[in-house]
């Protein structure tokens, strides 16, 4: 099967820096809150460091470092380039809806871009909800420094924001993950290793993006 | 008097009018008496171990007494004891409600306590009362590390726990180089969300009367000392007399460096290293030696958050490196007609 190229080694290592750093942060993170111990996770094998707030603190302040670099990359990359095919567009909301029901139904789905409404609706959502993350991250961080000492209600605030954006975050990485449940959908997958995707999935369910492509193509 | 000549009088008057000013602006005095103090003062007390005879002639050292009448109103109010669940799946709960007479050990009916302790010291046996209590320490770990923002530094100094928001995690006391915060279940914010599941209760420990420092008074442990042996001050006038007081009696200081800065100091006659044995030794021969309440006095200490703050520069260099690093990336890309 022919195969034409969706996602460059950039776009991939960003996804999966940020998959991964995420992935520790949110467990360091509930070994702050903290939980290991409290239900005997720490006992099992091999997960005893678990409970060890200073283990998962120094975790959770490396893949912090890590997802801190990987977005600032993504940002600036695509800024440069000029890329801002997934930011949403209006009518995202109605077409997603769109495409959610022909799935469920079998129907005719509207033409996609190089991403579905939904995939721009929810990259926007996990994006709002990392900056939030990482922005009062960042407060906890230089709050810990013997220099720095905030108002309790501005501690509060703080970590309640870090707090709630996490919890939003979890459930919209389950949707994200969800999304493979359709089995429409999951002719993206391979794309996000290997950066190609089935050139006949594309002309057909892509195809605004897939004739772009052609175009580009014949002018060069 | 009728000898003193009207111009000595004045000159005596004036002396004595300057030290009533220099005694009133700084040490056992308030926030807001302090000369100049206004915001940004930090308050701290020295526990002057030589003059603490742990109120040998009382039954309960004065300072715990008047601690515990101080802060009755903000001890916790818990459930009954039968209405409190085990911390599920764990078959125990830390519920303090029949043991609030205690007094010799931190509860969360207790905030202060005075260990006593024999040390041996130049050749002779030295007791030593020693008045312990949360060290309000310069950058708090307790404070810094609870998830929900529930334990802060005022800006006067004494660190406090917000009892509404506290869940009773406990992650404060084990982050404390002296497992001071006590956990009371059965009362706070768990209860109204799934008891027997998530929560512990609340942590309570001394918040330095931090009521009384902002109505401009001074800490009831501190006004209660019959020997006068805890002095309370700004930080760092407290800092300096701590320093004067050791090298008067030539002894040593607890608090400066510990845990990264204190802003309680203990001075004392004999070496801390000694009396942190007789207490580690004492606490090894209790029934339960994991005991949390009975604070040990690790010789510098070091701060829980050290390494993590170590990490700081890599911190705020990575959104440089990634921008830098993208940059160059997609500079080559571009160039090479992608």
């Amino acid at each position: 099967m022919e195969k034409i190229k969706r996602h460059s080694l950039s776009v991939r290592f960003v996804h999966w820096s940020v998959a991964i750093s995420t992935f520790l942060c949110i467990f360091s993170g509930f070994g702050q809150m903290p939980v290991y111990k409290r239900y005997k996770i720490d006992q099992l094998p091999g997960l005893a460091w678990t409970s060890d707030f200073s283990v998962t603190l120094l975790i959770h302040y490396i893949a912090a470092i890590v997802l801190i670099f990987a977005v600032a990359y993504h940002i600036v990359y695509h800024l440069i380039r000029k890329e801002f095919s997934i930011l949403p567009r209006r009518g995202d909301f109605k077409e997603s809806y769109q495409i959610i029901k022909a799935m469920l139904t079998g129907g005719e789905e509207p033409e996609s871009d190089k991403y579905l409404a939904e995939q721009r609706l929810a990259y926007a959502y996990i994006a709002v909800m990392l900056i939030l993350i990482i922005i009062t991250g960042i407060i906890k961080v230089l709050k810990n420094l013997p220099a720095v000492s905030l108002e309790m209600n501005t501690l509060t605030a703080v970590s309640a924001v870090h707090n709630a954006a996490t919890m939003l975050l979890i459930l919209g990485i389950v949707g994200h993950l969800a999304a493979f449940l359709f089995k429409a959908n999951r002719p993206l997958l391979p794309s996000m290793f290997t950066g190609m995707v089935d050139k006949e999935y594309a002309r057909h369910r892509h195809s605004i993006w897939y004739r772009r492509l052609q175009q580009k193509n014949d002018k060069s | 008097m009728s000898k003193l000549s009207r111009r000595e009088f004045l000159k005596r008057s004036a002396v004595s009018g300057a030290a009533a000013a220099v005694i009133m602006s700084g040490l056992n005095k308030p926030a807001h008496a302090s000369a100049g103090a206004g915001k940004g003062v930090q308050y701290g007390t020295i526990i002057d171990l030589t003059k603490c005879d742990g109120c040998s002639h009382l039954k309960v050292p004065a300072c715990v007494t008047a601690c515990r009448q101080e802060n009755k109103s903000k001890f916790p109010k818990p459930v009954p004891s039968e209405e409190i669940n085990y911390y599920w799946p764990h078959k125990k709960k830390e519920d303090w409600q029949d043991k609030k007479q205690l007094t010799n050990r931190l509860t969360p009916y207790n905030w202060t306590t005075v260990q006593k302790v024999t040390v041996e010291h130049n050749g002779r046996e030295v007791e030593v009362h020693i008045p312990r209590r949360c060290m309000h320490c310069d950058n708090p770990p307790c404070a810094n590390i609870c998830p929900f923002g529930a334990q802060g530094k005022t800006p006067e100094g004494p660190v406090v726990i917000n009892h509404d928001l506290c869940f009773g995690g406990a992650k404060c006391r084990t982050v404390c180089p002296w497992g001071i915060p006590a956990r009371q279940a059965g009362v706070g914010l768990y209860m109204k969300v799934a008891p027997q599941y998530l929560g512990g209760g609340v942590m309570y420990k001394c918040d330095l009367c931090y009521h009384r420092i902002k109505k401009g008074q001074v800490p009831a442990c501190v006004e209660s000392c019959p020997r006068g042996a805890i002095t309370f001050g700004p930080r760092e006038e407290i800092k300096q007399l701590a320093k004067e007081r050791a090298k008067e009696i030539g002894g040593y200081i607890y608090g400066e460096n510990e845990n990264g800065g204190t802003s309680t100091l203990y001075v004392s006659q004999v070496p801390f290293e000694k009396i942190h044995q007789q207490l580690a030794k004492q606490k090894a021969g209790q029934p339960n030696p994991e005991a949390p309440g009975y604070p040990l006095m690790p010789v510098n200490v070091g701060n829980y958050l050290d390494t993590a703050n170590g990490l700081l520069t890599s911190m705020l260099v990575a959104p440089v490196a990634g921008a830098a690093l993208a940059g160059y990336t997609a500079y080559k890309k571009m160039k090479g007609g992608e």
